[in-house]
């Protein structure tokens, strides 16, 4: 507890957290408010007298209809869920074993090739996206979700392994030595014992490496080009900014509906996302 | 792996004229149906239209009536015009991509590897059409060959406010850059300042920067298209000029603008005039009840085009030349060919060109006699604009060159630097540093 | 990397002779490596390689090229708007990091307090970091437009401006903004990871240095911020690779304007490469960030061990 008076709990408490939250929370509101405001409502000018922007009295979803019925928002929806999901399901399934060996399993090599793949983690996407749309093309992947699902795990392993192994640290040496006296094989041992005493930390590598991809951007932008086949990010940002028609109302209604599916994820997992993020922090 | 499968069954089916048992067993084996019911596609990209209408005419009318009439299947893709290079790129770098794309001015030039030539279908508009201006040829053609299809020129002319330019005492656009500048410096005490991009835009910065530089007498190359002559006395006094009529008379928001804030900046009355196609006019037209000025009067009636300004060296403008590239990696060249040669056809280009009301200037002189030039007199200095343009890379060609300096807006940030306090003669040295980069290597 | 043909000799001896082989603790882990060795060496060993082979050539888009060798660096070194993005992507490392840091800590130590709707309000404030960055980087430039930005609207009616504030459009403005954009985006990340590592410390170490008569700021100072550092390295050394090869922020926000003042290597090396077309010489300006990522995380990495082991 913060000592002292009433005045001094709230300005040195009550009141920065308060700016905390609003300033963190405002470009929300706003986004949710101008998708629901009217274009005559949206472009008054700054210094415009009798204005209030914050508020609308002529709520409408023009805006929405728009991105369903002129672009394919729908399109782009469906394609990031099933690309995030199934790049996520790729990581999770590489970082689960490779976490496994790299923690439990006595091996050369053990400690380098954990930092080999931590060093990967560091490539960052904006230094291979040149070279990887040539690659992408000579496997012929171009333009197919599937140059962005076998490419995500790159950067969603490394991390995924690195939780991974922490939890998997965590659990006592005792419990499978006990399963392999039972006559258990290590690899049975593996799937049945020790996996499942990690489901938290499975859990959560998952839902951060699903937000993860969902937003990731440069790879999607270089190696996807029909409408189709774009992702949220991706489509939002190329189609909604357009010639001289006002499309702000819809570009917002697309960030707001684009946001919710992560959004929605995340609030079923908090717990497991905020374990998740702090356990990579601190193993 | 499905292209491949379907190419066998292809060549297979192909074959069932000489060989039928070989073809039908090839097809029955595949489990596909067999070629000739394949339809042939064609995938267009173009920009985001800035005139909304003909996009609508595009997608609603002359595509489905093309697809019928041609038995294939065509995909129209709009993006946003400052992304149709970096899609060329990746679409060339990944080897797919849409068959025919938009292609702005001399880019043609950076794409000249990755097109297929099309002079047999530029020929032939220029043959029934009365010959393509000269300033579209030295964009589309590079001697040799064509690199692209001519499409249409939308011009760029300065929209200005009839009636606050009269209140300063100007019943019509001012002749030269002095006077423009004098009148610009009354408009912005009243809060109604000249808006002007100078950003990495490819419509309006250069639509302005180069005419700028070009009507003082300054100059990117020699015309021997090598020597780099930018720094030039005549080039620092235009630099001289824009740095002080930007902070005189411009809205200085317009550093950070793309080719659609001064649109919404004009319409919304922050700003008396500013260089842009027939835009502006062209949505006051489609919603004449939104669009008021302050005085409640329509705002399509105080409406006026002009063209730049003259400067000591004469009157130009350079305007944005769109052309149709079709490139090298598309399996479907002679169905785009053909989809090329119908949209071309008078009758279905004359439909897109009327529904552009006077925005976009066809590349042919046979369209300058056309009765819409007639319909609003508010249009009709456009219809010149493909005439009269100047290319950039003058007094060079606007070759593969002049295109990277035009796609590295050299030109126009040698303007955006000096207005942000360098030394005009330091911007200018830049300029020519980063122009003999270009034209030596 | 040590992956070789194991899966298919482990396929090979089938059903008996397979699991012992899994017996032993090396062909296991072979095993269980291999698809990520696969994936990664495919995906990033195989295109970093790529990468330098491209920047030492004369490729543009529909051209190979042929073998130049360093004249692209050359060619970069001396290209001022390189340097630009240089400098940049320092100062909006180097001030982000400093800001996220200082904001992040102090909301940690805010939320290490009990208080009712805690969990609400910890959930809430991830929010920024966990939405898209270009969606809610679409935002904040709406928020920032020149003509409409409700920033303007609301310092104008406050009564403390009476001239537009050119956000975007004014050089050191548009480097702030962004700036201030990456903060809001990281604090949260800090804060969460921070309070995490706050929460470890026992309470009673600071109640006893209170009774001895501690102050705050020296109990923050020599109890605190030790007990912290090593979950603020690692942080921080997330945190510094993010900013530095950022994208999406700044391709959004700015494009790399107005007039290059905002580029990063990332930005300019998409502008060069894809949209120029100059696919060798944005291969090289990516490339540049390597050394000194490498160097950035070395560095780091070093401090990390010596904290740990103190």
């Amino acid at each position: 507890m913060i000592e002292g008076s009433l005045l001094r709990r709230w300005t040195f408490y009550y009141i920065p957290l308060i700016v905390f939250v609003l300033v963190l929370l405002f470009p929300f509101y706003w986004m949710v408010i101008t998708s629901f405001r009217p274009d005559g409502e949206l472009y008054r000018p700054w210094n415009a007298p009798n204005y209030n922007p914050f508020w609308t009295s002529f709520p409408t979803i023009e805006h929405f209809t728009y991105l369903f019925e002129e672009t394919d928002f729908g399109q782009w929806m469906m394609n990031t869920m099933f690309i995030a999901t199934t790049a996520t399901l790729i990581s999770l399934f590489c970082g689960v074993l490779a976490g496994y060996a790299l923690a439990r399993l006595n091996f050369p090599w053990a400690g380098s090739l954990g930092t080999v793949i931590f060093i990967t983690y560091l490539v960052p996407q904006t230094l291979l996206f040149i070279p990887l749309a040539e690659i992408i093309r000579d496997f012929k992947l171009g333009d197919t979700p599937w140059s962005l699902i076998l490419t995500y795990p790159t950067f969603l392993i490394p991390f995924c392994t690195w939780l991974m192994m922490g939890y998997f640290k965590a659990i006592p040496k005792e419990l499978e030595e006990c399963a392999r006296i039972d006559g258990a094989s290590r690899w049975k041992a593996m799937v049945y014992i020790i996996i499942p005493c990690a489901v938290p930390g499975i859990l959560s590598a998952g839902i951060i490496a699903f937000t993860l991809s969902w937003n990731e951007f440069i790879y999607a932008l270089v190696f996807l080009s029909s409408p189709e086949q774009k992702t949220v990010p991706v489509g939002v940002t190329s189609e909604l900014i357009r010639g001289d028609v006002f499309f702000w109302g819809s570009l917002m209604a697309g960030a707001l509906l684009g946001s919710v599916p992560v959004a929605i994820v995340y609030s079923f997992f908090v717990e497991h996302y905020v374990s998740g993020l702090t356990g990579s922090v601190k193993g | 792996m499905a292209d491949t499968k379907r190419r066998s069954v292809i060549k297979l089916a192909g074959s069932a004229a000489a060989v039928a048992s070989t073809g039908m067993a090839g097809i029955l084996a595949s489990g596909r149906t067999p070629a000739y019911a394949q339809q042939k596609t064609v995938h267009w990209l173009r920009w985001v239209d800035f005139v909304p209408a003909s996009d609508a005419l595009l997608k609603k009318e002359l595509i489905p009536q093309a697809e019928k009439e041609l038995g294939m299947k065509i995909t129209l893709e709009t993006v946003n015009g400052n992304d149709l290079q970096p899609r060329t790129t990746a679409a060339i770098q990944s080897g797919t991509g849409p068959d025919i794309i938009m292609a702005f001015n001399n880019y043609t030039y950076i794409y000249q590897n990755s097109v297929v030539d099309v002079s047999d279908v530029a020929l032939e508009i220029d043959k029934n059409e009365g010959g393509i201006y000269k300033y579209c040829k030295s964009f589309c053609s590079d001697g040799k060959m064509y690199m692209s299809v001519p499409w249409v020129v939308p011009g760029g002319m300065v929209a200005y406010r009839k009636s606050w330019f009269a209140e300063e005492g100007a019943n019509k656009f001012p002749d030269t850059w002095d006077e423009y500048r004098a009148l610009g410096k009354k408009l912005k005490a009243k809060g109604r300042p000249i808006g002007q991009t100078l950003g990495h835009t490819f419509g309006d910065a250069p639509g302005f920067t180069y005419p700028l530089m070009w009507s003082f007498g300054g100059k990117e190359v020699e015309a021997d298209g090598k020597t780099v002559a930018i720094n030039s006395k005549e080039t620092l006094e235009s630099v001289k000029f824009m740095t002080a009529f930007w902070k005189e008379a411009h809205d200085e928001g317009g550093l950070a603008w793309d080719d659609t804030n001064n649109n919404r900046a004009f319409l919304s009355g922050t700003i008396s005039s500013t260089l842009n196609g027939a835009s502006i006019y062209i949505e006051t037209l489609r919603k004449p009840d939104q669009y008021k000025t302050e005085k409640g009067t329509p705002m399509k009636d105080d409406i006026l085009h002009s063209p730049l300004p003259k400067g000591p060296a004469g009157q130009f403008g350079f305007h944005l030349m769109q052309s149709d590239m079709l490139m090298k990696y598309s399996k479907n060249q002679d169905a785009a060919k053909q989809f090329l040669r119908w949209i071309h056809a008078e009758k279905n280009y004359e439909k897109w060109f009327v529904s552009q009301k006077g925005y976009g200037t066809p590349c042919t002189a046979k369209w300058e006699s056309h009765p819409i030039w007639n319909a609003d007199p508010v249009l009709a200095p456009f219809k010149v604009a493909a005439r009269l343009g100047q290319a950039p890379g003058y007094a060079g060609l606007p070759n593969g060159k002049a295109a990277e300096a035009l796609s590295k807006y050299i030109v126009t940030d040698m303007y955006a630097k000096a207005v942000q306090g360098m030394a005009p003669e330091d911007s200018v040295k830049w300029a020519e540093s980063e122009l003999k980069k270009i034209y030596s290597a | 990397m040590t992956v070789t043909a194991v899966p298919g000799v482990a396929e090979a001896r089938r059903p008996v002779p397979r699991l012992r082989a899994l017996e032993d603790e090396r062909w296991l882990a072979m095993v269980l490596l291999a698809p990520t060795a696969i994936l990664l060496g495919l995906f990033i060993a195989y295109p970093f390689a790529e990468g330098v082979y491209l920047a030492l050539s004369s490729a543009v888009v529909g051209d190979p090229g042929h073998f130049v060798g360093l004249k692209n660096f050359y060619k970069i070194w001396n290209d001022s708007i390189f340097r630009t993005a240089v400098w940049n992507t320092f100062w909006y490392t180097g001030v982000t990091t400093v800001f996220k840091l200082a904001l992040g800590l102090w909301l940690a130590m805010l939320l290490n307090r009990h208080f009712k709707g805690k969990a609400l309000v910890r959930a809430f404030i991830l929010l920024p970091f966990i939405i898209p960055t270009v969606l809610s980087t679409f935002a904040w430039k709406w928020m920032f437009d020149p003509t409409f930005s409700v920033i303007n609207w609301t310092l104008f009616h406050l009564g403390f401006i009476t001239q537009r504030i050119n956000w975007l459009g004014d050089p050191d403005l548009a480097m702030t903004s962004i700036i201030v954009v990456n903060i809001w985006r990281g604090v949260p990340f800090f804060a969460i990871s921070l309070l995490a590592g706050l929460q470890t410390i026992s309470p009673e170490l600071n109640e006893a240095a209170a009774i001895d008569g501690a102050r705050p700021w020296n109990r923050f100072w020599y109890i605190t911020w030790p007990l912290l550092l090593p979950v603020t390295m690692v942080v921080m050394l997330f945190s510094v690779i993010q900013t530095f090869a950022d994208f999406q922020l700044v391709y959004v926000m700015t494009g790399g304007g107005p007039a290059n003042a905002t580029h990063l290597f990332a930005t300019y090396a998409y502008q060069i490469g894809i949209g120029t077309g100059l696919l060798s010489q944005g291969a090289a300006i990516s490339l540049a960030m390597f050394p000194f990522l490498f160097l950035i995380v070395v560095v780091q990495l070093l401090y990390i061990r010596r904290v740990e082991t103190r």
